[in-house]
């Protein structure tokens, strides 16, 4: 039994990782009170830039950094827009995501291209990289348990971390009691996108090494709607991640097993997300776990001064 | 640098096209530089999409549908992001009517007319899942909305996996093709159907109607502006919210039913990777015409041009990747609205405000 547990556990693993990673930056992100709509969008163009760097430079670490710079950028951007400008977050989350969903295409096309060519001419391609991935398992998880307890830590225990939350809570009084607004949120995007593009570099790299168009389309809503149903909170996310990631990987297994078809299963995390937002609405547990006041508003600086 | 307001805004219609040229120009650079493209190769296909009225009546008809239907939310500041839930639940109550009903065989006419009614009434009832806990409770509309979408497809997947499955698709996972009668006939020498042009003139018209002339409308328009004024005046604001959402699930939902009859005419799965995302297309349709519903068949216009223009160009030039953009996919469509729509949200802000440099001594 205990075999079998262990299996599963490192069997759904690097998608969990994935999963986790790309909640947990989501969460981050939105406590400092942006709404964030492009992470499906940055999750599709960090998979396809996992896959063409790593074809390129063959270095995992390489890939890993390169995406979590990126998607940190598009981070950067998004709270700079949305808090320097009084402009919707959802129409800016929006189109970034389509943005992310055309450039992937764009980026991943050409590294397919060269990727393709070293198959045929018998090299092992991709696949080269992946004997130094077989070992990391353990290390992943001591990974996940330091993100975890450090994220928690930031945002509940340290002068960041309250800044980060008065400017989701409040962002005009927080700017009144001196923290900088622009400041904190580019910290939390910032933080919150490098995390975002980690886990989907981890999703390319290590749960599924091949990449086509549209790989990884929708998995960024999945990491959203886990972080809604834990309530942005660093380590409760880890419970929803974890059955996800599960569901995720043992569908077929699940299938058959238990006749369940898999869409009902791709279904739970929407449907989880939504229930978790209605008890947090409701139950005592909104002190702690309903979404920031502020969350998506929108916060212009220099309209009070006019 | 300060930003100010302006003392009187620009002209509406200046940022919008000012975005468009941007934001082609933007596309252009992109597809140039990580693709190889020649933007006088970019520039034809867009030429093709704007010149070819009767190749995109069909998606120009669809998205000023969806366009009016996101505008009746938009107004009172209820941001539906779930069209695309709405459409597809709209598309599975069509297909019920047109597949498992005897109507079809009975009255064609009157099998389309219910075709169209009952995917108003499943958009409009997955619409209003959504208004209920956002009139009652203060949840945001945006995440529910927009995860109700992928609930609406996981339950057509399933029926359509399950108890839908075609008799005659070779056990492959779709629906049958309707029956013809149910099919939307075609208007000679365009793509769009009679239904839908008839569609669209009735939700102009009633829509026109609905904000002009009626409580209902002046409700959503002050909930969007000033919904404290909707309160004091004792009005019943969670059921304007409630109306808001719903009427617009209303009419997108009848998109669904125009998709269904008048384009694929039977449903595929997983219907995820199969959808034509007028729903999220729709909001850009939304946007760019400034809440003005006369503009919001000018800007579905442009859309579905551009539209057209990114599947042409795939055609055209997609060897430049290897030949492998794979074809019906959306990839340069997605670099177009992605660039003009966040051009154009950025944009805005200067119809009303205006960058001035100071220099500080």
């Amino acid at each position: 039994m205990s075999g079998s547990i262990l299996s599963f556990i490192v069997g759904a693993s690097s998608l969990f990782l994935a999963y986790y990673l790309a909640a947990v930056g989501h969460g981050l992100m939105e406590k400092s009170g942006i709404l964030n709509l492009a992470i499906d969008g940055v999750f599709t163009l960090g998979v396809a830039i996992a896959f063409a760097v790593s074809v390129y430079t063959l270095s995992v670490p390489m890939a890993i950094l390169a995406t979590s710079i990126i998607a940190a950028l598009f981070g950067l951007m998004l709270a700079f827009i949305t808090t320097k400008l009084p402009i919707s977050h959802g129409a800016a989350g929006l189109s970034t995501m389509f943005l992310g969903y055309g450039l992937a295409a764009l980026v991943g096309l050409p590294a397919k291209v060269v990727e393709n060519k070293r198959l045929i001419s018998g090299s092992e391609g991709l696949a080269i990289i992946q004997p130094s991935l077989g070992y990391m398992w353990v290390w992943f998880y001591v990974a996940v348990f330091i993100v975890a307890v450090s994220i928690w830590y930031l945002i509940e225990k340290t002068k960041i971390g309250a800044a980060i939350r008065a400017a989701g809570e409040n962002p005009a009084s927080a700017e009144a009691l001196g923290v900088n607004v622009l400041a904190v949120r580019l910290f939390a995007s910032g933080v919150g996108y490098a995390l975002i593009g980690i886990g989907a570099a981890i999703f390319e790299l290590a749960y599924s090494p091949v990449w086509s168009q549209g790989k990884g389309m929708g998995y960024g809503w999945i990491a959203f709607a886990i972080s809604l149903s834990a309530g942005r909170h660093p380590i409760l996310t880890l419970v929803p991640a974890m059955i996800f990631a599960a569901l995720e990987k043992f569908r077929f297994i699940i299938e058959s097993t238990y006749n369940v078809p898999t869409d009902l299963g791709k279904m739970l995390p929407f449907v989880a997300a939504i229930a978790a937002m209605i008890i947090f609405m409701v139950t005592p547990l909104k002190r702690k776990l309903a979404p920031p006041k502020s969350l998506g508003k929108i916060y212009f600086r220099e309209e009070r001064t006019v | 640098m300060v930003i100010v307001r302006r003392v009187k805004p620009l002209p509406y219609w200046i940022i919008p096209i000012i975005a468009l040229l941007a934001g082609i120009a933007v596309s252009m650079i992109i597809l140039y530089i990580l693709a190889g493209a020649s933007p006088a190769a970019v520039f034809s296909a867009i030429a093709y999409g704007f010149t070819r009225p009767g190749v995109i009546a069909k998606i120009f008809i669809a998205l000023t549908i969806v366009g009016i239907a996101l505008l009746v939310s938009f107004k009172g500041s209820i941001w539906n992001i779930g069209g695309e839930g709405q459409i597809t639940f709209g598309m599975m109550a069509a297909a019920w009517v047109a597949l498992f009903t005897m109507l079809p065989y009975i009255n064609p006419g009157l099998a389309q007319a219910s075709m169209i009614i009952l995917a108003m009434i499943a958009g409009g009832f997955w619409a209003l899942l959504a208004a209920l806990p956002r009139a009652y409770l203060g949840l945001d509309e945006v995440p529910v909305t927009l995860i109700m979408n992928y609930i609406a497809y996981y339950i057509v997947d399933l029926l359509v996996y399950g108890p839908w499955r075609g008799k005659s698709t070779y056990n492959y996972p779709r629906t049958d093709t309707i029956p013809s009668q149910a099919m939307f006939p075609q208007i000679p020498g365009t793509t769009m159907t009679w239904d839908g042009l008839f569609l669209l003139i009735i939700t102009f018209i009633g829509v026109w109607y609905l904000l002009r002339n009626t409580s209902i409308g002046l409700r959503i328009k002050i909930l969007g502006n000033n919904p404290n004024l909707l309160r004091s005046s004792g009005i019943n604001v969670p059921l304007t919210i409630i109306l808001a959402l719903t009427i617009s699930g209303l009419i997108a939902g009848s998109v669904g039913a125009l998709y269904l009859g008048g384009d694929v005419y039977h449903i595929g799965y997983p219907i995820e990777s199969q959808t034509a995302n007028y729903g999220y297309t729709g909001i850009l349709v939304a946007w760019l015409s400034m809440l003005e519903l006369i503009a919001v068949p000018l800007a579905a216009y442009i859309v579905s041009a551009l539209y057209e223009a990114g599947i042409k160009y795939q055609t055209l030039v997609g060897g430049n990747l290897g030949g492998m953009l794979a074809s019906g996919t959306s990839a340069i469509v997605d670099i177009f609205i992605g660039s003009i729509l966040l051009l154009y949200t950025i944009l805005i802000t200067f119809s009303e405000y205006k960058i001035k440099i100071i220099i500080e001594r």
